[in-house]
């Protein structure tokens, strides 16, 4: 079956390629390839592992037809064996996404695999996370119809991808979204801008046997049919916009949630005031058993139907992300404030080039509940309080140009992180981190980037202590250098440092090349395990140790 | 035979990669859904400048070079819009988690552009953006023309030179 799907792809790649350099079928491939590999060697103080294989890869390819309004694309991708972090269920070859498409101005229909998504995502969405190593594309029939200008209706059905293989949970959804500034002219004009979207998603899946916990002599009866609503709106006047969205979840019981029947709930609300130079927002959001899954039996992060982001700030500074927030999906509670503002240029504080400001705040909470039942019941009841603090950070940026050649930032934050986020034991931790960025234009061909940071945390590392054996641990410092010559090559080099209560030195040196938009890069260090997240989804990256290398190419 | 294949199937890419290029140009995607930063869904054709170029620039509130690149080419955008009449358009990637803070964080940074929200990455898949930032060219009639992807510090002096070749 593997070398089927494999010649099936050759011929495809290599037909594509004949017709393109003949032009006999008149329109357009594009696409891109991605090649990754890594090789790692036992080092016990990170924890890392020697890799029998040698070398570790993961490639894929994309390629798009596109003629007219009509487009196919198909996409081949290879583990051998995957890449560390990546589940071993992805290992193999062979063709993992294929569609064709009509794309009119009123009308789009997808066939095959296909990415969509209601409102925020609350009740669906599906898409690909290349390095997260996550793809719940659907594969089935997508529609949108565009009726009238301000009309959008979209209709989605179709199973789950997951490693592989497809879900055996059945996924069909609605959704419409109307903007009634262009339907109603007179509010066009004005100040107010109006769009209301609703959405209904429906899963089936057949039953199964789930023992009750009140007594295990009788199974659960399983709803076959789960089905989720959410309603927004997205509303401006002037300077301001509000954007909120509700949603409501049916009787759910899931391996995720523990199989009970209480329906899950979630609330997202968007406050934001921007004019030129200044801007503020505050983020709520609420969800209280939401995991919404195309097998019930799953867990793991594969088979979501919905898309339930971290409501805190993706911070991209190594110390500031060491401890990533990751969405709880059975229930928190939580705010972010933002505020952005230019000190305008020939101020006070603002001197010859400007200054930046930004401050950011987050704080999650779990829900305050009171136990009532385990599998068949309704699990729980959930009180006015506030759970156990999760999660919480306060950071201020600065960011000033000193000449037409050097910008320098700085970045000061308060963490408080809770261990349970990553169902691990363990008190809070409490860091406070420091960085400094410092980039100098030194040519017209060379730059170079300097960053050091500092985290100062109250935890400590003891490797026999299973509350204390967190490799992340102590206090840190860091150093990197990146020069940078011309357009096209890079270097840089990095360590990572426990210096006091923790464990490991974690160096890398690094080389890219980048031509248009093609890009190698390879890098040789020590890599912490740890959890790589990217919108509160997140996957474990064990510890390694060697070479790496990544190529990347789009046509 | 699998590796022969594979060899295969991944030298018919690169082959073909150098072929296209002699080839016509593909067209910007036009019928691909997108929001404007005021929550109103348009199609991708609402990206062009009467016959003039378009850069057009994937990004995203969290990326940092985005940003870089972004705020230098502010310092500049004035001369290169007299000199040769091109539009900056960015695209941005920020999915749920920061979507809503697109409009403040362009605002807030004074930036000059159009914006566009590409939530779930529709635009970034058909034009096979692997990372931001990723930069393209259009000429007049919507073809692209040239693409890059990262930034480093200068990097947007190729970009006006390429946007000044094709003017010539």
């Amino acid at each position: 079956m593997n070398r089927l799907k494999l010649i099936m792809t050759a011929l495809l790649i290599g037909g594509a390629t004949t017709a393109s350099a003949q032009g006999i079928m008149g329109g357009h491939v594009t696409g891109n390839v991605q090649v990754d590999g890594q090789m790692s060697h036992a080092d016990s103080t990170i924890g890392s592992q020697d890799v029998p294989e040698k070398l570790l890869m993961n490639a894929r390819a994309d390629i798009l037809y596109t003629n007219g309004d009509f487009s196919a694309g198909l996409r081949f991708e290879m583990y051998e064996k995957p890449l560390l972090g990546f589940d071993a269920q992805y290992e193999g070859e062979g063709l993992a996404n294929y569609f064709v498409s009509y794309n009119g101005e009123r009308l789009s229909v997808t066939a095959g695999n296909f990415y969509e998504q209601f409102g925020s995502g609350m009740i669906l969405r599906t898409y690909e996370d290349r390095y997260l190593g996550l793809d719940n594309s659907i594969r089935g029939l997508n529609v949108t119809l565009r009726p009238i200008d301000g009309i959008t209706i979209k209709g989605v059905i179709g199973k789950e991808r997951t490693y592989w293989f497809y879900s055996e949970g059945l996924v069909r959804g609605v959704d419409g979204e109307v903007n009634l500034g262009s339907l109603i002219k007179s509010l066009g004009e004005s100040k107010f801008r109006v769009t209301l979207g609703a959405g209904f998603v429906s899963k089936y899946e057949t039953d199964e046997v789930i023992p009750s916990s009140a007594d295990p002599e009788y199974k659960l009866n399983l709803p076959l049919n789960v089905g989720a609503s959410s309603v927004r709106a997205d509303l401006g006047y002037g300077n301001w916009s509000l954007q909120a969205e509700y949603a409501y979840k049916g009787q759910d019981p899931n391996t995720i949630n523990g199989y009970i029947y209480r329906p899950g709930q979630g609330l997202l609300l968007n406050l934001n005031y921007s004019q030129r130079g200044f801007s503020a927002g505050i983020q709520a959001k609420r969800i209280d058993n939401m995991g919404f899954k195309a097998d019930r039996s799953q867990s793991g992060e594969m088979l979501y139907i919905n898309y339930l982001p971290a409501i805190t700030k993706n911070h991209t500074y190594a110390f500031l992300s060491m401890y990533p927030y990751a969405t709880q999906v059975n229930g928190e509670q939580g705010l972010q404030g933002d505020v952005m503002y230019k000190f305008k240029k020939g101020t006070f504080l603002g001197g010859e080039y400007g200054t930046d400001l930004h401050l950011n705040s987050s704080v999650v909470y779990g829900l305050d509940t009171t136990v009532t039942g385990g599998a068949g019941t309704d699990g729980y009841e959930v009180n006015s309080g506030l759970g156990q603090l999760l999660y919480g950070d306060v950071s201020v940026e600065v960011a000033k140009k000193l000449s037409k050649a050097v910008k320098v930032t700085a970045t000061y934050a308060y963490q408080v992180f809770n261990p349970v986020v990553e169902n691990e034991p363990g008190s809070l931790h409490h860091n406070n981190i420091v960085v400094a960025d410092v980039a100098w234009k030194v040519n017209k061909k060379h730059s170079l980037r300097f960053e050091a940071e500092w985290m100062g945390s109250d935890s400590h590392y003891d490797a026999d202590d299973p509350e204390h054996n967190d490799r992340r641990a102590g206090d840190w410092v860091m150093g990197l250098v990146e020069w940078n010559i011309g357009t096209h090559w890079f270097v840089s080099a990095s360590d990572q440092y426990a210096y006091n209560d923790g464990i490991g030195n974690y160096y890398n040196l690094s080389v890219g090349y980048t031509h248009g938009a093609t890009r190698l890069q390879v890098g040789y260090g020590k890599q912490r395990e740890g959890l790589l997240c990217i919108g509160g989804v997140c996957r474990v990256v064990p510890a390694s140790n060697g070479l790496t290398f990544s190529l990347t190419t789009s046509f | 035979m699998k590796k022969i294949l594979l060899a295969f199937a991944l030298f018919s890419i690169f082959n073909f990669q150098f072929s296209i290029s002699e080839a016509q140009n593909a067209k910007m995607p036009q019928n691909i859904t997108l929001k404007t930063i005021d929550g109103q869904n348009v199609q991708s054709s609402v990206i062009q400048n009467d016959g003039k170029p378009v850069i057009i620039s994937f990004w995203a509130t969290w990326c940092k070079p985005c940003n870089r690149e972004l705020n230098n080419i502010k310092e500049v955008y004035e001369e290169w819009q007299e000199e040769t009449g091109v539009k900056l358009v960015a695209i941005s990637i920020d999915d749920a988690r920061s979507a809503a803070r697109v409009k403040p964080h362009a605002e807030g940074n004074d930036w000059p552009y159009e914006i566009y929200l590409d939530q779930n990455s529709d635009l970034k898949r058909v034009m096979g953006v692997v990372n931001v930032p990723h930069t393209f060219i259009l000429n007049g009639e919507g073809e692209i023309v040239w693409q890059h992807t990262g930034y480093q510090d200068g990097g947007e002096e190729e970009v006006i030179e390429k946007v000044r070749e094709l003017l010539k």
